[in-house]
């Protein structure tokens, strides 16, 4: 799958999370730039993608889903693996 | 009163309880909530917007469902994160309702489950449905 169709998926799933159909992400964006974006949709965030993309994140990697990119790139790494 | 770890809870795990409504609730929710609209106090008022009677608030009705979770899944190590509920048809004073929940998922990672939650009346209708998201606390 590639970084673009990844990242079209995860637009979708934080709109649907946020509950705003304009919402656009950056590889910047990350929690300060979203109002809602707290502990229980940091949650839900990673259980859609889970969901969504068919993959599992370990206890040890949800410190670095820091913003947009670093979930991008954690998501590359486990689909291509 | 259930106490559920995350590590007990499979999906499919159900359980279920009985209520009555009673105008002893209507009156202690009035007095919690002071929602003072008639179609929970007016009888009249009710019938003539169609219902057969003052409809109970659906915020009591809801009430039940934090009972399911504090009580029954997974009971004393809840902790409830959110409750998407819709509100199916109405319910009057006297009306036996049943509360029934049933686990969806479980995320071991963030100690969350999801339960798929109904309650339904003596004739078997579906009156409220709900979709509750729940962590689950370590003993």
């Amino acid at each position: 799958m590639t970084k673009e169709l990844v990242f079209g998926k995860v637009q979708e799933i934080f709109r649907d999370i946020f509950d705003d159909d304009k919402l656009v992400i950056q590889d910047s964006t990350n929690s300060s730039d979203i109002d809602d974006w707290d502990s229980l949709n940091h949650i839900n965030l990673v259980v859609a993608i889970e969901n969504e993309l068919g993959i599992k994140f370990d206890l040890g990697e949800l410190s670095s889903l820091k913003d947009v990119a670093s979930m991008i790139e954690l998501i590359l790494i486990k689909l291509n693996n | 009163m259930q106490e559920y770890l995350i590590k007990d809870i499979k999906v499919g795990l159900k359980h279920s309880f009985e209520v009555n409504i009673t105008e002893l609730q209507m009156q202690y929710f009035l007095e919690i909530s002071g929602d003072i609209n008639p179609m929970h106090l007016d009888s009249s008022y009710a019938k003539s917007k169609g219902m057969k009677d003052k409809i109970v608030f659906g915020m009591l009705i809801s009430s039940f469902y934090s009972t399911l979770v504090g009580v029954y899944i997974p009971g004393k190590y809840a902790l409830l994160h959110s409750i998407d509920i819709s509100f199916v048809k109405p319910v009057f004073i006297g009306d036996k309702l049943v509360v029934e929940g049933v686990v969806s998922s479980v995320h071991e990672l963030f100690h969350q489950i999801e339960v798929n939650a109904t309650i339904r009346n003596y004739k078997n209708e579906k009156i409220s449905r709900a979709k509750i998201k729940i962590g689950v606390l370590n003993d």
